[in-house]
């Protein structure tokens, strides 16, 4: 078959029910932007989750009664652990002025008693380092007697961890969920389109078409109703992505020390691609129902 | 009744077959050949106790132009039915172009089509498409390139009357010009055999006229046409090949049927 008798015939398709096309295609944009806004959160989330594991470290505070050569002791043994890329030795004093600095209270802070801000040792970890790994070392870390509590921050990353993996099964049962829809509102489209076409099939058999014949201009109208949804979702998100950067910005710079940035080429392609062979699989299964030739 | 291909390989009609230019035409120099058509001891029944058609024997040369009439009812579209394989004959055999369109599987119909042009009563044109549109239809199934289904379509368009016209839309046309954009459609691909299910049915007389006259033209470019039609005006006024089925029986119109289905047209009109 003539490649460009096959688009013609599905470009004269879409003419011939363009209100049904039309349809079809702004209810599918509805579903693959709330794909895409999905995807784009989890994104952003794994991004912030990775930074983080490269960058990971323990606080170890250390007792009041510390002495200088407790300490002197600590850091010897901490550097010898491969694990431990950097010691930062923070005193009492330098952990209340970052307290202020960073809460904003200024001299309120020096009402606060001394206990609250014990002197510290900052480890900062290679990020090859895992969490067994470095939840044993904190332990071992806390029989000093220097050292009155650790803070290896696990929970935390366990946390963020678990949070990652809901957000990536929600963002698969969506996809799920879109696909199924995709199919069929697209298979719904093709069997009207089938039923209002039925004359024309009807002349098409009489004048020697194959089912193939028949069926292709369908399954091209499907596609490129599936990737005109997928591209003008992906225009609409990135759209509003780039209008409201500017206002969420700020903010989530603090909160994450990362700037928010948009899907990434593979997953843009993903969807596209995604979004023509769904586009192609709820035709071909309309077609296989409804179109008995 | 089983489904099997004279060859057995299952393909029955192929492109190989199809659309050699001027498959269709007739050689006067050329000894007589083998029929185009044959059908031999045909039966069809559509009720258990009455055949539409009984024991039908006809043949039909290259180059011939063959009236098939007969009361309303008599089998007449039944009869061109068989042969484009709408319906399977219950017994007999129908060889075109060699092979037994009874015995066709499914997957080879399209390709018996592709070597035949349809003309219908009713049309059968999709009234949104284009004059183009409707006509390209029959070659674009075939697989032409573009270029050639357009230099084909306008060839055709001329042909038939409609020069010109191409980007109207069909439904716009009156009656008669629909009718001709199905011949242009149904000739386009220049098949062996040109059928006509009452192709005037729908048109008044002078129309009918125009439209014989235009199925004459084609056949004197070569093409063989079997024309369906009740319309005894249309029959007398060619001297073609007549066939009349009465009671599911097929007749060979000799010159006294020929009269005296004339006149009991006359006493009918
Ligand atoms: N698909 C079918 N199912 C059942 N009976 C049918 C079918 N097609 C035709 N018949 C019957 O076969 C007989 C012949 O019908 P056909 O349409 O061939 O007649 P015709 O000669 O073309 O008539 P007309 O001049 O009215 O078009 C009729 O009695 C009709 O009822
Ligand atoms: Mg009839």
């Amino acid at each position: 078959m003539d490649i460009r008798t096959t688009f013609a015939r599905a470009r004269r398709g879409f003419r011939d029910d363009l209100r049904l096309h039309v349809v079809a295609v702004a209810s599918l944009v509805v579903a693959f932007l709330c794909l895409g806004a999905a995807l784009l959160g989890v994104e952003n989330l794994a991004r912030v989750a990775e930074r983080w594991t490269q960058s990971q470290h323990m606080t170890v505070y250390l007792g009041t009664d510390a002495s200088e050569s407790d300490i002197a002791q600590l850091r010897l043994v901490l550097d010898s652990l491969t694990e431990v890329a950097e010691v930062e030795y923070i005193n009492s004093a330098r952990a209340r002025a970052q307290f202020a600095e960073q809460t904003e209270m200024g001299a309120d802070v020096g009402s606060l008693p001394a206990e609250a801000f014990p002197a510290s040792l900052e480890l900062a970890l290679h990020a090859s380092a895992n969490r067994t790994r470095i939840t044993k070392i904190g332990e071992r870390i806390k029989s000093f007697n220097a050292v009155e509590d650790v803070e290896t921050y696990q929970d935390w990353f366990g946390q963020l961890g678990s949070l990652l993996d809901a957000g990536r099964k929600a963002v698969g049962i969506l996809a799920l969920l879109v696909a199924v829809c995709v199919v069929a509102v697209i298979g719904n489209t093709i069997r009207l389109a089938v039923a209002n076409r039925r004359q024309e099939i009807e002349v098409l058999k009489l004048c020697g078409a194959t089912d193939r014949f028949v069926r292709t201009p369908f399954i091209v109208e499907g596609i490129l109703q599936g990737l005109t949804a997928s591209v003008l979702s992906l225009v609409l998100l990135g759209i509003s992505y780039l209008s409201l950067r500017g206002q969420v910005e700020d903010t989530v710079v603090t909160l994450t020390g990362m700037q928010v940035v948009f899907l990434g080429p593979l997953t843009v392609l993903g969807v596209v691609c995604g979004g023509g062979l769904v586009g192609a699989l709820g035709s071909a299964l309309s077609l296989r129902r409804y179109l008995s030739v | 009744m089983a489904r099997v291909n004279l060859d057995g390989s299952g393909a029955g009609f192929r492109r190989t077959d199809s659309h050699v230019r001027g498959l269709g035409r007739s050689n006067p120099n050329q000894p007589a050949e083998k029929p185009l058509l044959v059908m031999e001891d045909v039966y069809k029944y559509f009720r258990r106790d009455v055949p539409t058609l009984r024991n039908v024997a006809l043949e039909v040369k290259r180059g011939e132009f063959v009236f098939v009439t007969g009361p309303s009812g008599a089998g007449k579209s039944t009869l061109l039915q068989l042969i484009y394989r709408k319906h399977t004959v219950d017994s007999g055999r129908i060889l075109f172009l060699g092979r037994d369109v009874a015995r066709l599987t499914e997957r080879s119909i399209p390709f018996l089509r592709r070597n035949l042009g349809i003309v219908f009563q009713d049309f059968k044109v999709v009234p949104h498409w284009t004059v183009y549109e409707n006509v390209a239809v029959s070659m674009e199934i075939l697989g032409s390139p573009v270029r050639v289904v357009r230099s084909r379509v306008a060839e055709t368009l001329e042909r038939v009357g409609l020069a010109g016209r191409g980007n109207e839309r069909t439904e716009r046309l009156s009656g008669g010009e629909q009718q001709r954009v199905a011949i242009a459609r149904a000739i386009a691909t220049e098949p062996a055999l040109l059928l006509a299910d009452e192709p005037t049915g729908n048109l008044d007389p002078a129309l009918a006229i125009d439209i014989l006259t235009l199925f004459e033209e084609i056949h004197d470019a070569g093409t063989t046409v079997i024309f369906a039609t009740h319309d005894h005006a249309l029959l007398q006024t060619s001297p073609h090949r007549l066939i009349v089925i009465d009671e599911g029986r097929l007749i060979e119109a000799s010159q006294g049927l020929r009269a005296w289905s004339a006149r009991m047209h006359s006493l009918s009109a």
